[in-house]
């Protein structure tokens, strides 16, 4: 206990660091273009919900898949049948932005993400587990890298 | 660990004793933890501090004390603070950064701060693979330079903090 830092951990430091850098640098390739057209992906429990061109205003309420949530109340066993879901986020689409507007989770942590706009970036909801991302419209390979 | 049976062979009074009550200052630290208004755009950063008791409890007292405060102290604040999922979330974290540490202490070759500093970043990537299986959707990893980040910064500040207190309470 003599030192507060030893050789080893420098190097496990710059290790880390490097992974990092290169996880950054890879996922920061895999970012389309501003420029495509973007298309709004939404996904709820794995499987995608619906998509929209990211052009278009629209407003969104897309319900949790499976309703597991210990801190609400629990949920209705007829709620297929009525129009109300006890779990639910509504996604608005406006001006080129995505954004949760509502959220029936406890946290709230995707209503106070700030919008996204270009592809590659999401908003995720985790008590709903909900994705909701932007994709470039054409798929594989590169359209376009940019810095 | 409330109910523990009267005929605990294996685990000593003392055992019992000194988990309670480091259990219970790694839960004071969960609480205000829970209280300090982290940034709501940067989900899952978070300081740790409840950890320099689980490395204090790996370094002074060993393997099973480090596991036995950290398992206890995870369930409690999950039922007290911070819900079911930040519970799973804690555990998968947990299991990942005590595997570990215990495997970088083993070694010898790093300091307190090395290990704790690994403890971080493997707690995250515990969090950020629970989160990518609930989700089904690897987009996740995307906040996994973030993640990693805060994961080493938090560390060293625990791994620092840890030092100076297993050389004070010697």
């Amino acid at each position: 206990m003599k030192q507060y830092i030893r050789k080893a951990d420098v190097i496990l430091l710059i290790v880390l660091v490097a992974i990092e850098l290169a996880a950054t640098a890879v996922l920061g390739l895999q970012r389309g273009s501003g420029d495509s057209p973007a298309k709004v992906v939404i996904k709820s429990g794995g499987s995608v919900y619906a998509t929209y061109p990211l052009g278009e205003d629209r407003t969104v309420v897309v319900p949790a898949p499976k309703q597991i949530s210990v801190d609400g109340p629990s949920p209705d066993p007829n709620a297929e049948a009525s129009a109300q879901y006890d779990y639910y986020n509504v996604v608005i689409i406006s001006e080129g932005a995505v954004c949760v507007s509502e959220a029936t989770c406890k946290n709230k942590v995707c209503m106070r993400h700030s919008s996204i706009s270009h592809p590659g970036e999401s908003i995720v909801c985790l008590p709903n587990r909900l994705v909701v991302s932007i994709e470039a419209e054409e798929g594989g390979g590169y359209d376009s890298i940019t810095s | 660990m409330t109910a523990s049976p009267r005929s605990s062979s294996s685990l000593g009074n003392s055992f019992i004793a000194r988990v309670g009550l480091m259990a219970a200052l790694a839960l004071i630290f969960s609480y205000v933890e829970a209280i300090i208004p982290y940034s709501a755009s940067l989900p899952g950063i978070k300081l740790g501090i409840a950890n320099v008791v689980t490395v204090i409890a790996l370094y002074k007292f060993g393997v099973k004390d480090a596991i036995a405060v950290s398992i206890i102290r995870i369930v409690i604040a999950g039922l007290l603070f911070n819900g079911l999922f930040g519970m799973i979330y804690s555990l998968a974290g947990a299991a990942l950064s005590l595997a570990g540490m215990i495997a970088l202490k083993r070694t010898g070759l790093f300091s307190v701060t090395g290990v704790s500093m690994a403890a971080g970043v493997l707690h995250n990537m515990g969090q950020l693979i629970i989160a990518s299986a609930l989700i089904e959707d690897l987009r996740i990893f995307f906040y996994f330079p973030m993640l990693m980040f805060s994961g080493i910064v938090a560390g060293i500040l625990v791994g620092i903090a840890s030092t100076i207190i297993i050389k004070s309470i010697k």
